[in-house]
């Protein structure tokens, strides 16, 4: 499957700027060893673009407004023609799997980081 | 709430530039640039964007920035930050805007979890009996699966290695993802616990710019790990 992964703007571009270290490298590194050629998104790390979900927006009622705010998330994850998206972040998984039966993009699957890892460990 | 009408008049004599000078987010010296503008996925929502947010900050137009919806909408994703040549902290400076809410007015349930969490430790008011259960009967299904045969979560155990906070979500409507992080503790050996008081590892002060709530629940974290002589924290919330 088509797979792509999203920084969380606070694990990212937000920890960067606030204690000088982002985390965009570590998350790589796992999600390569449970998944060959996946692909990135663009923009990416730094530049990534926020899902919408953050900063208490899941929990604040005003929906029309999250939603609308994702349309570029959604966008992005179509041109990189991902059908898998990874991310690590409950917020991240929470609005992303709203959005995708918001935009059409049923066939989207939203993955934990760490259900992948648990998915692809032989035990 | 009340949308903010740009049209209207502003009484001038009722700015009061530098007003918020002690927040330490630097926003009296922007240049007006608008670079944070032309980043912000949410410009132009209800005639927000985040550089007229600086600049009634900077003009010290409190009632208006604090009535306004626009600090709810922004996500505190911090591209507009990343981008301002001034290094203007726009996302701090959105949470004070939030803090100076009436905790009444604050939108959603934000506030109404935090409250549900003071008195009892976590969002949904969830009692320890029901916490305990619920993590006991996902871990019975995890033992039928093969490989985790015998598998146990260890509550409150004494001297673990690694203390893991619970996303109330988890204890709600999303108890398989309880699983992911259980199987992978099993696999590695790892030596784990999870307290059964004050688990919550959400913290909606940070999102409601409450400093004080938010401390509160930080603080029951480290008391967590003092109570069970724990050195290691996952807190991935
Ligand atoms: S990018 Fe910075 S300096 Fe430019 S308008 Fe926005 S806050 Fe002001
Ligand atoms: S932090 Fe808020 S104002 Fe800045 S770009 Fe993100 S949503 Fe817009």
């Amino acid at each position: 499957m088509p797979t792509t992964y999203h920084d969380p703007c606070n694990y990212g571009r937000r920890a960067e700027q606030m204690f000088g270290r982002g985390f965009f490298d570590e998350p790589r590194w796992i999600l390569s060893q449970c998944v060959e050629n996946w692909v990135e998104l663009y923009p990416t790390a730094q530049r990534q673009i926020c899902c919408g979900g953050g900063g208490g927006a899941l929990t604040s009622g005003y929906n029309d407004e999250r939603i609308h705010y994702g349309r570029r998330k959604m966008d992005q994850i179509r041109a990189a023609g991902a059908r898998m998206i990874v991310v690590p972040c409950h917020s991240c998984h929470g609005q992303l799997n709203n959005l995708k039966s918001q935009y059409d993009f049923e066939d989207l699957t939203v993955k934990y980081l760490w259900e992948l890892v648990a998915d692809c460990m032989v035990v | 709430m009340t949308d903010i009408d740009t049209h209207q008049t502003t009484d001038l004599n009722g700015l009061d530039p530098g007003r918020f000078r002690d927040w330490s987010c630097d926003q009296d010296f922007c240049v007006t640039c608008a670079l944070c503008s032309s980043a912000c996925p949410v410009s132009g929502i209800d005639d927000f964007d985040p550089r007229k947010l600086v600049r009634m900050t900077a003009l010290g137009m409190e009632d208006e920035i604090v009535e306004a919806r626009w600090p709810w909408i922004c996500t505190m994703c911090g591209k507009c930050e990343n981008l301002c040549p001034m290094d203007i902290h726009i996302p701090a400076m959105v949470r004070r805007i939030r803090g100076l809410r009436d905790r009444d007015a604050v939108p959603g349930i934000l506030h109404k979890g935090l409250e549900a969490a003071m008195q009892s430790g976590n969002n949904l008011g969830l009692p320890r009996e029901d916490f305990v259960f619920i993590l006991e009967d996902v871990a019975e299904e995890v033992a039928e699966e093969p490989g985790f045969e015998g598998f146990k979560v260890p509550i409150d155990k004494k001297g673990a290695n690694l203390l893991t906070t619970i996303h109330n979500k988890l204890v709600n409507t999303h108890t398989e993802d309880l699983k992911h992080w259980w199987k992978i503790f099993h696999a590695a050996g790892e030596d784990w616990t999870v307290s059964s008081v004050n688990w919550e590892g959400t913290n909606w002060g940070y999102f409601t710019g409450d400093d004080e709530r938010m401390k509160v629940m930080v603080d029951r974290i480290v008391e967590q790990m003092e109570r069970l002589e724990v050195k290691n924290l996952m807190w991935p919330e």
